[in-house]
């Protein structure tokens, strides 16, 4: 079976925040009920689009990545038989999942204390950027925004440049991680309802989660022991870590220990140039001047190696050198098609292709992509008759 | 002894041990001890974790190890001898969650596995993170947190537009790696309530990566595009980016819709750019964006990042500063909300950590500061084991619990 299955979840949520957790929940077998407004969840018209689009709510591979597994109910809740209708599901249903500004679910009456009057069994789970005690001057945020006030965005790219800091991989990576939390946060409020009959109001903060996930730093410099700087390299290690071009694309190499110096000796047939630096320099002597000498002598090798190939050299070393991998190469790795990460899903418009997974296997639960993302209200007569069943009934 | 038993929380009751290195692995712990779990992080001086010992000079006061592992137990097991390995199996037939993060075969090698473990406690969940997973071609590769990220996909999407990638802040990959994690052991947990079934859970770094990434992977698995770096871009919205501001700050703003582009229009003091051919849809303003980009570099150059953030935000503009670590540790609403919470070591000296990213109704207390080693020997070998005082006192003369 699956971990969650039997589990009924309402999701209100239309950014990707919410909807990544109402997938990792769905993988996890829980029926989620993805509840839409009549034009339907804004991402539905987010990139990448089918052939760049050409209209229409059924196009978005970003919805069809977020969605699998769902349930589609169109309800407007702007109307009073929506919101009669939103309270009908509440009843109905283990799990809620937000993710508007804060603000949005208090004006449809749904605060901590009134959920937990009128539902006491509901998990509730509200995503913000910035908390639902968001302060004026922070009330307006897009990812981009939360990213460079956790900290993240200021110190991205590492290492010295004049250029503007960085949104990091992709557009959505505060809202993935997120998700991610608010994902943990509602299982382990599911582990405790299942003993206590109660259900909990779950805030989750994307500052606030991406400050966590930078602890091991953050945690140095708030306590006191890790000096705090206008420096964007503040977050930085230094030594000659790094990527470089290779002749079929890029490879990153690390290198901080004894160990990778050898390694990367042995693999070189001990050239002349590496006989200048002092034995455990990285440690011990790491200036920029030998750092930079390093990494030009790096940059020579690594323009005549093909990425995949070297790296396999340097593993069998224990040289921790890897491939910059793209797309292309995810789909193509040995790897990934062993543990089966990506899987074969069809859409009724974006025809069958392949959607990556989730990064975790799991000897009994099952987690798996059933169905495709849902149509634009595919499931509404389904669940609103049900619904309007029970109220007859 | 009350050891973490009346804390609550959602995972209140539940015992967690932990084999682990570095920041991924004991990460998930935290997360689980932030739940309201009793997290057991094993030890000895013969085989510390780097986090204890580098740069450092007292090992009970190590800032990184401080920063990660607040609210967890240390036992000191040896695990390089017979008898410290049938001590932790022990251990291990009283806990429900095991986490490993150590190279790869090193579990087997101790004779630690799943199998092993399984033998004395079938209901475990057993949790193993590796680079690629515990499993398959690449397996016995290994790296560290850029590695990871360089490998799933992520590094090559973070750069200038038209150049090499330049990849994340070298400190990413570990704590999501470990979060991903968490999430799997939480809903683990549920299967196990539900159905009394413990598993062996194989959580893979580079998958991790790519999950971050999933609507990229997507780009190409619909559309065979390779996505490249491409600055701060967003294919639904324009302005996106982060500009210059006075004193080598930053300010990160995003326009999403036609209306905020008007308003913001307006805030440079060019309403005609708003309603000019070039710059009036999203269309037009993602075909101009170079130009776009420097019309606002040229605006924002000369002003106060938080000044300037502030106005944008009165007029519903989603706009924010760059914040340097000092800001980051200066910022009023992380303390306010208690972001930043306060917690004591056993001396009863008090320090700040970094709290979760949730709260909850009934969410677990967070009080304690990381343990000292071998802080809570006496209770997990004379309470959870019933060991006597001698029979502590011969594992330690022997060099097991050292």
């Amino acid at each position: 079976m699956s971990a969650l299955e039997g589990i009924r979840v309402l999701e209100l949520a239309e950014g990707v925040s919410g909807e990544y957790c109402g997938k990792l929940l769905a993988d996890f077998g829980a029926e989620v009920i993805k509840l839409e407004a009549p034009g339907g969840s804004p991402t539905r018209g987010f990139a990448p689009l089918l052939n760049k689009g050409t209209g229409g709510v059924e196009q978005s591979g970003l919805f069809a990545y977020l969605n699998t597994n769902k349930h589609s109910v169109v309800v407007d809740l702007a109307g009073e038989a929506g919101r009669t209708t939103l309270a009908k599901l509440l009843t109905q249903v283990d799990v809620l999942i937000d993710d508007h500004p804060a603000g949005w679910l208090a004006e449809l009456g749904l605060v901590a204390s009134e959920l937990e009057t009128r539902y006491p069994k509901l998990v509730a789970c509200s995503i913000t950027a910035y908390g639902l005690d968001v302060p004026e001057e922070r009330r307006h945020a897009e990812d981009i925004n939360v990213f460079h006030a956790s900290g993240w965005g200021y110190h991205t790219p590492s290492g010295e440049t004049v250029k503007p800091p960085l949104k990091g991989g992709g557009r959505f990576i505060p809202s993935y991680e997120a998700g991610l939390e608010a994902s943990m946060c509602i299982s382990a409020a599911l582990y405790e309802r299942a003993e206590s009959h109660l259900g909990q109001f779950i805030e989750v903060s994307k500052q606030d989660v991406l400050g966590s996930r930078i602890d091991y730093v953050l945690g140095q410099m708030v306590a006191g022991d890790m000096d705090v700087s206008l420096e964007r390299t503040a977050f930085d290690l230094g030594g000659p870590a790094g990527i470089f071009a290779c002749r079929d694309g890029y490879a990153y190499i690390w290198m901080s220990a004894p160990a990778h110096w050898e390694a990367l000796a042995t693999l070189l047939g001990e050239p002349a140039w590496m006989k200048g630096f002092p034995d455990r320099w990285m440690e011990l002597e790491c200036t920029p001047e030998r750092v930079a000498e390093c990494r030009k002598h790096l940059a020579e090798w690594l323009r005549n190696e093909n990425k995949h190939e070297v790296s396999a050299k340097a593993q069998a070393l224990g040289l921790t050198l890897v491939a910059v991998n793209n797309a292309g190469d995810l789909i193509d790795s040995p790897q990934y098609q062993y543990r089966g990460f990506f899987s074969e899903v069809s859409h009724s418009v974006l025809g069958t292709v392949q959607y990556p997974t989730v990064p975790y296997k799991l000897s009994e639960t099952s987690v798996q992509i059933h169905r495709a993302a849902p149509l634009l209200g595919q499931h509404s007569s389904d669940y609103l008759a049900e619904t309007v069943g029970e109220q007859t009934s | 002894m009350t050891n973490s038993k009346a804390r609550g929380g959602p995972l209140q009751g539940v015992r967690v041990v932990e084999l682990t290195k570095v920041w991924a692995g004991p990460y998930a712990g935290k997360l689980l001890a932030f739940l309201g779990a009793e997290v057991i992080r094993i030890e000895s001086e013969g085989s510390l974790d780097v986090t204890r010992t580098y740069g450092v000079a007292d090992i009970n006061k190590a800032p990184g190890f401080q920063a990660v592992n607040p609210q967890k137990l240390s036992t000191q097991i040896n695990m390089k001898t017979e008898e410290g390995i049938a001590l932790l199996l022990d251990l291990l037939r009283e806990s429900d969650v095991l986490i490993e993060n150590l190279r790869p075969g090193a579990v087997k090698r101790l004779g630690l596995d799943y199998e092993r473990v399984k033998a004395v406690n079938p209901d475990i969940i057993y949790t193993s993170m590796g680079m690629f997973g515990s499993e398959g071609p690449l397996s016995y590769q290994t790296g560290y947190a850029p590695c990871f990220a360089a490998l799933g996909g992520l590094s090559a999407l973070v750069g200038y537009e038209g150049e090499p990638p330049a990849g994340m802040n070298i400190r990413y990959a570990d704590s999501t790696f470990g979060t991903i994690a968490a999430n799997a052991i939480a809903a683990a947990l549920v299967h196990r309530r539900r159905t009394g079934q413990g598993q062996f859970i194989d959580v893979s770094a580079v998958e991790s990566m790519t999950s971050m990434i999933g609507d990229s992977v997507m780009a190409y698995t619909l559309n065979g595009e390779v996505v490249e770096c491409d600055g701060n871009r967003h294919a639904d919205m324009a302005p996106h980016g982060v500009y210059p501001c006075l004193d080598g700050e930053w300010l990160s703003l995003a326009v999403p819709t036609d209306a905020a582009w008007r308003v913001l229009a307006e805030q440079m003091g060019c309403p005609e750019l708003a309603s000019s051919a070039g710059y009036a849809t999203l269309a037009g303003r993602k075909a101009n964006e170079a130009a776009l980009d420097r019309l606002l570099a040229d605006w924002t150059a000369a002003q106060d990042a938080q000044k300037l953030s502030d106005k944008l935000q009165t007029v519903g503009l989603a706009a924010a500063k760059s914040q340097s670590s000092v800001d980051l540790v200066a910022d009023s609403h992380l303390w306010g909300r208690g972001f930043y919470t306060e917690v004591t070591d056993s001396e009863g000296e008090s320090r700040t950590i970094v709290g979760p990213g949730w709260k909850m109704s009934r969410g677990a207390a967070i009080t304690q500061a990381a343990p000292r080693l071998g802080e809570h020997n006496d209770y997990v070998f004379g309470e959870i084991l019933g060991l006597s005082v001698a029979e502590q006192q011969k594992l330690a003369e022997k060099g097991i619990s050292r």
